[in-house]
This record gives C-alpha cells, structure tokens and sequence, in this order.
C-alpha cells in the first residue's frame, strides 16, 4: 500500500503517513507509540504555524468544524484522531516543552510552541529593531496588533509575556506601568548574545 | 358371596412381593390352600397358597393363578377362629368380615377401580409439596410420607374422568334428583337412571361418576323413588348376614397353625392404619387407632429424621463403594505382576520347548530331560488359550505405557515419557497421526488431555508433563518446543516455524504483500485457532514489528462495518521520514 503526501485546501502539505490508518490509533506499544506521537507533535506544530493557530483543545477532536480538521480528521480513510488519543499526545508534548497548559491546572486546552518562548523573544527583539521602536514605549496592544502585521499579530499574552520576561532577564527590554496597564521599552542591549 | 365383595383378584403370576405395599411385609406363605365362601367351598378356589403380609392375605391360584387369584385387605376382618380338624376334615381359619360400610367412596379401599385407588397414583402434598410415590398402602398413601400431614381429598372426579364434562341435568331431561337412593342403597345414575350397587363409583351402564350419598339412608321413606320399581338394578348382592360375612382357608397340607399365628399377629398389628395419624372417619375403626406407637412420621422431626436417614444410607453406599475401589487397587498391582509372570514363563516355556523336544543324542542332554517333561505337559492350546484370556484382561499389554515403577532411574524415565509422548504427539513410526496432525501450534491442554487419554491407565499428572516438555524437542523431528504466550499465560507447543522470530517475520512478510489484515484473517491464513492467532499477534506487537489501526473512530457510519475489529499493518512508523509541510 503505498502512501502519498497530500495538500489541504488551506494549502499545507500533509504527511504521507497522515493517509495511513494506524496512525490515528493508540498504540499499546509504547516504543511504537513513542514513533507515532513523535509524528503526530510535528504534524500539530508545522499546521499551527502554517494556520497561525495558537491553541489546540482536546475538544477540537471532538465535532467536525473546527480549525484543526484537516489534521485530526482524514476523510479519505475514514479516520479521526481519537480524543483520548490527542490527549496522550497533548501530554507528551506539554512535558516535552512543545506546548504548555493554557490556562494552567487543566489537561484540556494547551498553547502550542511552535515557537519556543526564546524564539518568540527573539522575533519580538527584531521586529521592535526593524521596525524603529527602540526605546519607545509600546503598549502590549501595540504589539499585538500593530498597525503594519507582523509575524507577532495575534500572539496570545501569556507568550508575549513570556517573551518579554526573556528579554528582560537579558536587559533587553523593561517593563514600564502605564496609564491604561503595562508597557515595555525594547532596549538595544548587548547584540553580541 | 363375601368372597366376592370383600376380595379383590389379582395377577398370580406376579411374584407376591412385587404386589406388596412400599410400606407392606410379607410374613407367612402356605401352600394347599383351600377357600369356601361363607360355609360353602368355593370350587374355583380349591389349590392354591395362601400368603400372610402386614397388611393382606393373597391367594394365589395353583392351576389358574391369572383370573382365579385374589387378595383380600385384612382391614375387613372382624374377628377369626381355628378348626384344628378331624379325621379326614381339614384344619380351616375362618375369617369373619365387619359389614361394608354402606357406600364406599371412590378412594377408599375395596370399591374403584385400580386408577382410583390412591396407593396407585403419585399425588402431591398440598402443604410440603412433597411429590409421594405410588406404591404405599392405601392407608399409607393418605398422609404424606414426609410432613405427615393427611391428604387434602380425593382427587376432583370432574378432571380424572372426561365423561362427567356432559353437565348433569339439562332442561329436556326430567329432574332426577342427583343424589336420590332408594331404599336398598342403591344410587340412581344422574344421566341414565340406572340404579347402581352403593359400592360402585361410576355407573355400571354409561360410566358417568354416580353422585355420593351425603347421608345414610336414614330417612328412605320420605325420599320418593325416582323411577318405577321395575328398573333394572346391579344384581343384589346376598343378604349378608353375619353367617355369611366370612371366608374359610382350609389347609389341606396342614401348616394352619403356624399360618394362625401370623395371621392374628397382622390382625393385631393393624399395618395398615397410619400411626399417630387420625383416620377420615369413614374408616371403621378410626376410634381404636392405637396412639401410643412411638415412630410418629409427621412434622419438622419426621422431615428431618427423613433427611439424615437418606444422608446416612447414602453415606454407607459411598463408603462401601470406596472400600471395593480401594481393595481393587491393592489387588491391582499383584494381577498385573501375575499376569506378567504368566506370560513370561509362557514365553519363555514355548521358547525352549522345541530345543528340548530335539531328540537328545549326547548322553549330557540327560539332565534336560526332566524340564523338557514338564514343559510338555503345557500343551500349545493352553498357552494360546491363558495368554487370550490374559488379553482379554487387559493384562497383557504389549504397549503398556511407561510408568514410574518400570524404571527406577527419574531421569530415564522422564526421557521415556517424553519419547512416549513425541508418538503421541506425531504418530508413532511414520505412520499414523498424532495429536499434531498437520497443525503447528497445540494448547498444552489439549496435549496433556490427549496424551492421558491414549495411556488410559496410570495417568501423568501435570507436574510430570511439564518435566516432561523439555526433554520433547529430543525426540521429535521437527523438534516441537513449548512457549508461553505472554498476554494469557497460555502455553502452546509448537513446530519451528511457529517460534517468536519465524512468526513475526512470516506474518510481516504477508502484511508487507497483501496489506493490512484482521487477526481473523491471519488464522485463516496460518490454520490457527483465533484465539491463539490473537495471542501470537500480540506478540508481534510487542516486539514492534506490526502496528494497529483500530478504526473504531471512523467518521462516516459507511466505514462502521469494518470497525471494532483490529487490523494490522506492518510497523509504517519505523524509519519513516517527513514528507509533510516543511517551513
């Protein structure tokens, strides 16, 4: 049986082996499982970054509709990702740094990393260079939602603060109170890194 | 004519015990017995034995036992006498009879015929619901056998006999009085009108049941007579007068004292009142019941001295049974040592027999002569005929199995059983199959059961079989090895290319060429039971060659007809390479 990649009407690029029914079952064998999950966590990263997609719920496996069907779901084969089996896979990819719970105390809803937080933290220290704002004092909804999109448009706060925090610790940015909150002035910093 | 009312015929061939009650002994037989009826001889009834139980006296007819037999309840009798005789006079008994009550119901004793007599009919009791047997005396049968409680009535009459379904009176039909009795007791029939014998519980003409007399025909004038005089009525019965109320046995062969006795011991046993029982009081001497007999039946003490009394004859049964299979078993040994003994000395007499037979030249051969004698006093048939009769013992045994007192040394013996059990598993010289056949997995269950089932005697438990197993792959070829499967802890034995590493690589091979298959398939393709096919699959698993795809999550309800069963497919996640979106 030979498998093929094949392209989503949102234009990703899924894997061949996204066609194969197996990999949509929980595999009792746990170094098998340990392949399938390894698949399944950059099959998740490469669509989230290909959609934006920030968040994936344990409930996104649930109803047809949702963002993440043309991941969890295959038509083609008749196959979806089980709820319980997504939710292994959201475990494993929590305690591998590949995504956090968002909110915290809870198993059903992460933020994905397919930008580590240093990552992020880097994009945000170039994008605050390239676009002239040193030393300037912006607003978190400056950042978010800039005037020009930027690869930050969108971020959710709990990573933008993340990144800041990084930032900070290197003295790169600092954070200031401001009238309506918070904001932060990108310093220039030791480049050298 | 009281030989008639008072006695019942029976079936003289049957053996007089087979007739006895459940509850009934037979005590005193005597033959050359003569009956007169009243003071009459009774010329049908002139040869024949007389027999005493508890509870009746039989005659049995000498030349016609079938339609000349009879037996009479001694219930009826009132009182007796002995003539010792004289000269040529025979010694009598005479029996004198109370007088019949005046009708008899359908289930006491002497009226109805053999289905409405209670002792011939199991019935259930209305408290206990203890089911009696048929069989007990027809006092007996009233009460219950286990709680002692009296039965409840005669069985409903409009059930047992389909002719009373009519209904009794019809509006074309005059209105006879149902229970009208004229003055001699006789009952008139509902249907018919004719008037039957008080005796009788069914019309003599159209079977209909009579209707029962409530009351003693106290009041007979008042009751005005149904019908003309002139119908015909049941042949009257003779006045019985007290006279005539008896029945004589004559002893022609003497005996009749003997036979006296026993007989007044019955009379005054009264075997067939129920003790500690009150009679239905239509029975006659309900009043003098004796009460004092101690063996009282009834109640919570009776179901439980029933109980233990059955527990304990069968625990004497039991033991007995053990005891004759326990001395079978010490003789065991020595009938077989015996038997081969026999044979041996047979064998070895038949080989040296013709050696000796050879004319002896040589003066030497003198001493040999002795044992050549003996030796031809077992003639060749004997032989033939004692070794068959050793073989149709089952003593001879020629393919006896190996047991653990034949060899001495554990180890040669362990190897033996397993060189026993490779015939058993692959049929023994080439030929033949053994439990084997063309499979190449068996359960080890299957294989011990088998391998008891072909030595029949002096079975291997299974400690020895498993010491057994690994001595197997020795003697067979292809050498047959035991595994344990991991999932149920079942062990199998198996041909070589049912090891682990054969299996997963021939059941990847086929995954590989024909795609994903189904445990059941991959029975079918490797003629394994499913289960056992389920097991080794696992396995496979386990060691991460195959993969599962259990498709229970399909989207569409078209694809639910595959769902719920497991496919395989070889493992596509080892070494697989992205070929997805890369950034």
């Amino acid at each position: 049986m030979s498998l093929s990649p094949h392209t989503t009407p949102s234009g990703f690029l899924l894997p061949s082996i996204h066609a194969a029914p197996p990999f949509f079952t929980l595999q009792p064998k746990a170094e098998t499982q340990a392949l399938v999950t390894e698949q399944w966590t950059r099959l998740i990263l490469s669509y989230a970054r290909h959609r934006r997609l920030f968040y994936l719920r344990v409930e996104d496996a649930e109803p047809p509709g949702s963002d993440w069907d043309e991941v969890l779901r295959n038509d083609r084969i008749n196959r979806r990702l089980p709820p319980s089996h997504l939710s292994y896979i959201l475990d494993d990819m929590v305690s591998k740094n590949k995504a956090m719970y968002e909110p915290v105390k809870q198993t059903r809803s992460v933020l994905l990393f397919w930008r580590l937080p240093e990552e992020w933290a880097e994009v945000l220290h170039d994008w605050a260079s390239s676009t002239a704002q040193l030393n300037t004092i912006l607003t978190f909804f400056e950042i978010v939602e800039p005037p020009v999109p930027s690869q930050l448009s969108g971020i959710p706060d709990t990573l933008l603060r993340r990144a800041i925090s990084i930032l900070t610790k290197t003295n790169r940015a600092q954070v200031i109170a401001v009238s309506d909150g918070e904001g932060v002035r990108f310093l220039a910093g030791n480049v050298s890194k | 004519m009281s030989l008639r009312r008072y006695t019942r015929s029976v079936d003289g061939t049957i053996p007089v015990r087979a007739l006895l009650y459940e509850d009934e002994d037979l005590i005193a037989s005597q033959d050359g017995i003569g009956i007169y009826d009243g003071t009459e001889k009774s010329a049908p009834h002139q040869s024949g034995t007389a027999h005493a139980t508890t509870h009746r006296l039989f005659y049995i007819d000498a030349a016609q036992p079938i339609a000349r037999s009879f037996e009479l309840d001694l219930v009826h009798v009132a009182r007796t006498e002995h003539y010792a005789g004289l000269f040529t006079s025979s010694p009598k008994i005479t029996l004198h009879f109370h007088a019949l009550p005046a009708p008899l119901s359908a289930g006491d004793d002497g009226a109805g015929s053999a289905a409405d007599d209670p002792a011939s009919r199991s019935w259930t009791c209305d408290v206990c619901a203890y089911r009696n047997p048929p069989g007990l005396s027809p006092a007996a049968s009233r009460v219950c056998a286990l709680c002692g409680v009296p039965r409840s009535s005669a069985p409903n009459p409009a059930v047992d006999i389909p002719g009373s379904a009519a209904p009794p009176t019809t509006p074309t039909r005059s209105p006879t009085p149902p229970a009208s009795a004229d003055a001699d007791g006789e009952i008139a029939c509902s249907v018919c009108t004719f008037l039957n014998h008080p005796a009788l519980a069914a019309c003599e003409m159209c079977g209909t049941p009579l209707p029962r007399r409530p009351p003693p025909p106290q009041q007979q004038q008042v009751q005005a007579r149904s019908a003309p005089a002139s119908r015909p009525t049941t042949p009257s019965a003779d006045d019985d007068g007290p006279d005539t109320r008896m029945i004589r046995l004559s002893f022609r062969r003497g005996g009749d004292k003997a036979f006296y006795a026993v007989l007044r011991r019955s009379l005054l046993g009264k075997g067939w009142e129920v003790k500690g029982v009150t009679k239905p009081t239509n029975t006659v001497r309900s009043s003098v019941t004796t009460q004092g007999h101690t063996a009282t039946l009834s109640g919570i003490n009776g179901i439980l001295r029933t109980v233990e009394t059955t527990a304990a004859s069968s625990q004497n049964d039991m033991e007995d049974a053990l005891k004759d299979l326990e001395a079978l078993m010490v003789k065991w040994r020595d009938m077989v040592k015996l038997a081969q003994d026999l044979n041996e000395r047979l064998t070895a007499v038949s080989t040296t027999a013709p050696a000796t037979l050879a004319p002896p030249a040589a003066s030497t051969e003198g001493a040999s002569t002795g044992p050549a004698l003996t030796t031809q006093a077992v003639e060749p048939e004997e032989a033939t005929f004692i070794r068959s009769s050793l073989a149709q013992l089952g003593a001879q045994m020629p393919n006896a199995p190996v047991t653990l007192d034949m060899i001495r040394d554990e180890r040669r013996w362990v190897d033996e059983l397993a060189r026993e059990l490779a015939g058993v598993l692959q049929g023994t010289g080439g030929k033949g199959e053994g439990i084997m056949r063309q499979r190449g997995v068996v359960g080890l269950d299957e294989v011990w059961g088998g391998w008891n089932r072909a030595r029949g005697v002096a079975l291997i438990p299974p400690s020895t079989f498993l010491m057994v197993l690994p001595h197997l792959p020795s003697h067979t070829s292809p050498p047959i090895q035991m595994r344990t499967l991991a999932g149920s802890g079942l062990s199998v034995l198996h041909t070589p290319p049912f090891t682990r590493a054969a299996f997963a690589a021939r059941l990847v091979g086929l995954l590989a060429l024909v795609g994903p298959k189904t445990v059941v398939e991959i029975a079918q393709e490797e003629a394994i039971p499913i289960g056992l096919a389920q097991e080794m699959v696992v396995e496979v698993e386990d060691e991460g060659e195959i993969c599962r795809d259990e498709g229970g999550a399909g989207i569409s309800a078209a694809g639910l007809s595959q769902n719920g069963e497991v496919r395989w497919w070889v493992n596509i996640f080892r070494g697989y390479v992205w070929d997805g979106q890369t950034d």
